[in-house]
């Protein structure tokens, strides 16, 4: 009788990679010790359970405790599975950058689907590209809260593992799940003077470090001229220890998105250079600095093409 | 009455796909066919970009992969701004990538795999999965947990990140490797060649055994093959010519950076995915499945195929007997499950002769380069098979053209005459139940799309 | 009737604010439409309020802040000026026409070149019928 009420977890990707779905495997034994927790009723990686039948069928998703969707939302298929799933599960997590705000899928979001469709099939293959109907897809990506409530946003390109088990955990013991509030920066250990380079340059080169020596003995990459997106992405991708890409010694590109979830990467980071009297116009193609945060309307097409 | 049988979406495999078999009015197969619906549009949104931003945006493309589209997109962005990594750069980038190729065929065989084997076709789906396996097998289930753990925990103390990675830049490599990690890497890495060679005798005896019986029930098709080997014929991931072999066995060797004056794209009004064919073999291209005409696979099945012999002592011990019961090439399609494993074997060692190497622990890593105008084409074999990234970039050093091929489009070509061929062979007027249907799953399961 | 554009003026305290005052006693016509919002210095002003106020329907708006050389705080306006530098560069990027933001510097003694200010944008949004304004009279 208890394993029958134990929380029900339904897993599922719409405008995504999968490497979030692979974190949750690569928790390990924290992974194994949440099957004891929770029931998994719907998770295509792992289940053979189909939502969906005939040609015209609508979605077929099973009621759960705890819901994970991850990637945007593209196509008209992919929001009534979403919509679905919210009116499946109690509480519905986005589950990483891409669901919580649109995720590198989202750069697409400066062109239309059509002149997308343009790029990728070429002129001389889309006399016999058929296959696509624009009408099947929406006019950009958008981040799942855009479309439904969500309860909780998990994000990350991929979350950390011992998050996400920690995150589900949580939900299915009806604890409030940890999630981390700061900057990247306030989780670097990288040493910080105040003053650095007026200015900033592309990463063809590598940061000035003595690799034998520990992480905080390197110099700040902002402050070395590397643009480093630390002081506008939420922290987190490190668990309690230093972020990842400060492990690999390269800046920080904001996969976690925003710090606040209103917040605008593109724009506080320009902020926090003018702020430093850094020039921001150094930086080739601002506009990547929403490369994980692009849903929401704020990447759009050029007004000028327009 | 003409009726059309969907499953969607195909499970246990690492993306989006669906298949939907078309019966005419006498209950046989008409048409069957697997389609994945995706405008991801990377070739759109990398224009414009810094081309060296694009190694780290790129490996998006796939969360199982992103190492492949990686340090793919790194080296054909070394030859749009002509600058070579220093030997150190270029280990580390091929360890990073037989590491990434470890954990994946551990995940692919023993996660999404093996359940077909391991339990009944007809076992209910709640059972045939990983889940099943740790209530069934705790131990086995427990080891390749950790096992993929240590492969993973590996590529962090390496690279820092080791999904959606970020330490192979543009001319090399992010960080060097210490002589301190590089000793405690090789004794994990004895750990996982001892993991490998177990496993693959696990599976000759649990799952192999089984590949007959179901290969009789799925049927055949004959196709080419696609990998990648060196200048001596030898199988290999990071770099080496593409060889493309006939279903009869003739092969011709080819630069990776001419790939489009071999091979050829197009797409089809049933499909939403493009499809690749031989155009060096100058027979067009038809899914016929008594007749095909240009379509050849990649992945493991393939390079096993195309190679002449694997430079890794107990992987080419394994690749004999796999020769001697299944000839060259071999044609089945599960055989590709078998050859996962041998390429987890070779893999483990080429990391362990990567390690040997002491140029990987040398502290020049990166050569630093200058924007510039060029065209650089990157190759490496990704465990779904051959990875092309090919970009243009302009006078300041940003994108403005791009073409990806990855391994699965490749495949989907010949997936689509395996999904047919399962088809009909299966369904054949025969009640269509879900344990017949799974069958037809297992053909598209053994290409790891 | 036809729709004034709307404009969010944020004025500083120490200059605009008190013109936009001294306007009101001198008797001095600007639009209806403009809806000053009165902050300690222009320096304060985040780009991300400017971008939240284009987002929420205003059609322009205007930061107001003490002449170089004479902050409150010393050098308040000269981090207005760097963050309408980025403003301006990046409105474009995000898809916003950058002449719906304007930075001005007017005195507390100038309240015709604020109310000129107020004016001249006022007309240069209508002026231009730029596509947002048209598309909301459609949806009103």
């Amino acid at each position: 009788m208890s394993e029958a009420r134990r929380p029900r977890l339904c897993c599922h990707w719409l405008h995504a990679c999968s490497g979030c779905e692979l974190a949750l495997l690569n928790g390990g034994d924290l992974f194994l010790d949440l099957l004891q927790l929770v029931d998994i009723v719907h998770f295509p990686l792992l289940l053979d359970r189909k939502y969906a039948n005939d040609a015209e069928g609508k979605p077929d998703l099973p009621p759960a405790e705890i819901g994970l969707v991850s990637g945007g939302v593209a196509s008209k298929a992919q929001l009534e599975l979403l919509r679905t799933m919210r009116g499946q599960c109690r509480v519905l997590v986005a589950f990483g950058t891409c669901a919580s705000h649109g995720g590198i899928p989202a750069l697409r979001n400066q062109w239309t689907v059509e002149q997308t469709l343009g790029t990728v099939f070429p002129e001389d293959e889309r006399s016999c590209s058929g296959g696509f109907d624009p009408e099947d897809w929406l006019d950009r990506v958008y981040a799942i809260d855009e479309q439904v409530e969500v309860d909780l946003l998990l994000p990350g390109c991929p979350p950390r593992p011992e998050t996400i088990v920690a995150t589900v955990a949580a939900l299915a013991t009806g604890h409030r799940p940890q999630l981390a509030e700061k900057s990247v920066c306030e989780h670097c250990p990288t040493a910080r003077t105040g003053s650095g380079r007026m200015s900033v340059r592309r990463f063809l080169a590598n940061a000035d470090y003595d690799p034998e020596a520990p992480t905080d003995s390197m110099r700040c990459l902002l402050e070395q001229g590397l643009l480093c997106m630390g002081p506008v992405t939420v922290g987190g991708c490190g668990g309690r220890e230093m972020p990842l890409c400060i492990r690999a010694r390269v800046p920080c590109r904001g996969c976690y998105g925003p710090v606040r979830r209103q917040g605008n990467q593109l724009l506080d980071l320009l902020n926090v250079l003018a702020s430093k009297g850094i020039d921001h116009r150094a930086i080739v193609d601002r506009r990547s600095l929403l490369r994980f945060s692009g849903a929401h309307g704020l990447l759009k097409p050029n007004i000028r093409e327009r | 009455m003409p009726q059309v049988i969907s499953i969607q979406p195909v499970t246990r495999i690492e993306g989006q796909a669906r298949i939907d078999i078309h019966l005419d009015d006498a209950g046989q197969v008409a048409d069957a066919r697997l389609s994945i619906d995706a405008l991801r549009g990377f070739e759109q949104f990398v224009i414009g970009r810094p081309a060296e931003e694009i190694p780290r945006i790129v490996s998006r493309i796939c969360g199982i992969c992103p190492w492949m589209h990686h340090v793919a997109a790194a080296k054909a962005i070394d030859c749009c701004f002509t600058v070579t990594p220093p030997p150190a750069g270029q280990l580390l980038r091929e360890l990073c990538l037989v590491l990434a190729h470890i954990h994946d065929k551990i995940l692919h065989f023993f996660f999404l795999a093996a359940p077909d084997f391991l339990f009944e076709p007809n076992s209910d789906y709640s059972v045939r999965n990983l889940m099943g396996l740790v209530q069934r097998q705790p131990e086995l289930a427990a080891e390749v947990v950790r096992m993929r753990q240590l492969g993973l925990a590996m590529l962090e103390r390496i690279a820092g990140k080791a999904t959606h990675p970020v330490a192979a830049v543009i001319g090399g490599f992010s960080k060097p490797m210490t002589e301190q990690e590089r000793q405690g890497l090789l004794a994990d890495g004895r750990v996982l060649l001892d993991f490998a060679c177990r496993a693959l005798d696990l599976a000759k005896k649990r799952v192999f055994v089984r590949f007959a019986e179901e290969e009789a029930a799925l049927g055949a098709i004959r196709t080419g093959f696609l990998g990648t080997v060196d200048d001596q014929g030898n199988l290999r991931f990071y770099r080496g010519r593409l060889r493309l072999m006939r279903p009869g066995g003739d092969t011709i060797d080819f630069a990776p950076s001419d790939y489009d004056r071999y091979l050829a794209e197009r797409a089809e009004p049933w499909s939403t995915a493009k499809m690749v064919y031989a155009r060096a073999w100058d027979e067009g291209f038809s899914l016929d499945l008594e007749a095909p005409r240009g379509v050849y696979r990649v992945n493991t099945l393939a390079r096993i195929n195309v190679c002449d012999r694997i430079a890794t002592p107990l992987a080419q011990a394994e690749l004999e007997a796999f020769r001697a019961g299944f000839g060259r090439p071999a044609q089945g399609a599960l055989l590709a499950h078998w050859a996962r494993l041998i390429e987890l074997v070779y893999a483990c060692e080429r990391m362990l002769e990567l390690l040997a190497d002491q140029r990987i622990a040398e502290p020049l890593v990166r050569t630093p380069a200058e924007p510039r105008a060029g065209r650089g084409v990157g190759q490496v074999e990704a465990p779904r098979g051959t990875l092309i990234h090919d970009f243009t970039t302009d006078d300041n050093g940003c994108i403005v053209r791009a073409n990806l091929i990855v391994g699965t489009t490749h495949n989907i070509a010949p997936m689509n005459m395996s999904v047919h061929r399962a088809a009909a062979t299966l369904i054949d007027g025969s009640q269509i139940d879900t344990a017949l249907l799974n069958r037809i799953e297992m053909a598209v399961r053994a290409y790891d799309p | 009737m036809k729709r004034q554009p709307v404009i969010i003026a944020f004025c500083c305290n120490w200059c605009s604010y008190a013109a936009a005052d001294l306007a009101g006693i001198s008797r001095l016509q600007y639009p209806g439409s403009i809806r000053i919002i009165r902050v300690m210095c222009s320096g304060m002003v985040h780009p991300d309020l400017v971008l939240q106020a284009l987002n929420k329907g205003a059609d322009g708006v205007i930061v107001v802040g003490c002449h170089l050389g004479e902050c409150h705080y010393l050098r308040g306006n000269e981090m207005a000026l760097a963050r309408a530098e980025i403003i301006a560069d990046t409105l474009e990027d995000l898809g916003i026409a950058a002449e719906r933001f304007q930075l001005v510097w007017v005195s507390s003694s100038e309240p015709e070149r604020l109310v000129a200010a107020f004016r001249a944008m006022s007309e240069r949004l209508e002026a231009g019928r730029p596509p947002w304004i048209e598309a909301k009279e459609d949806g009103q």
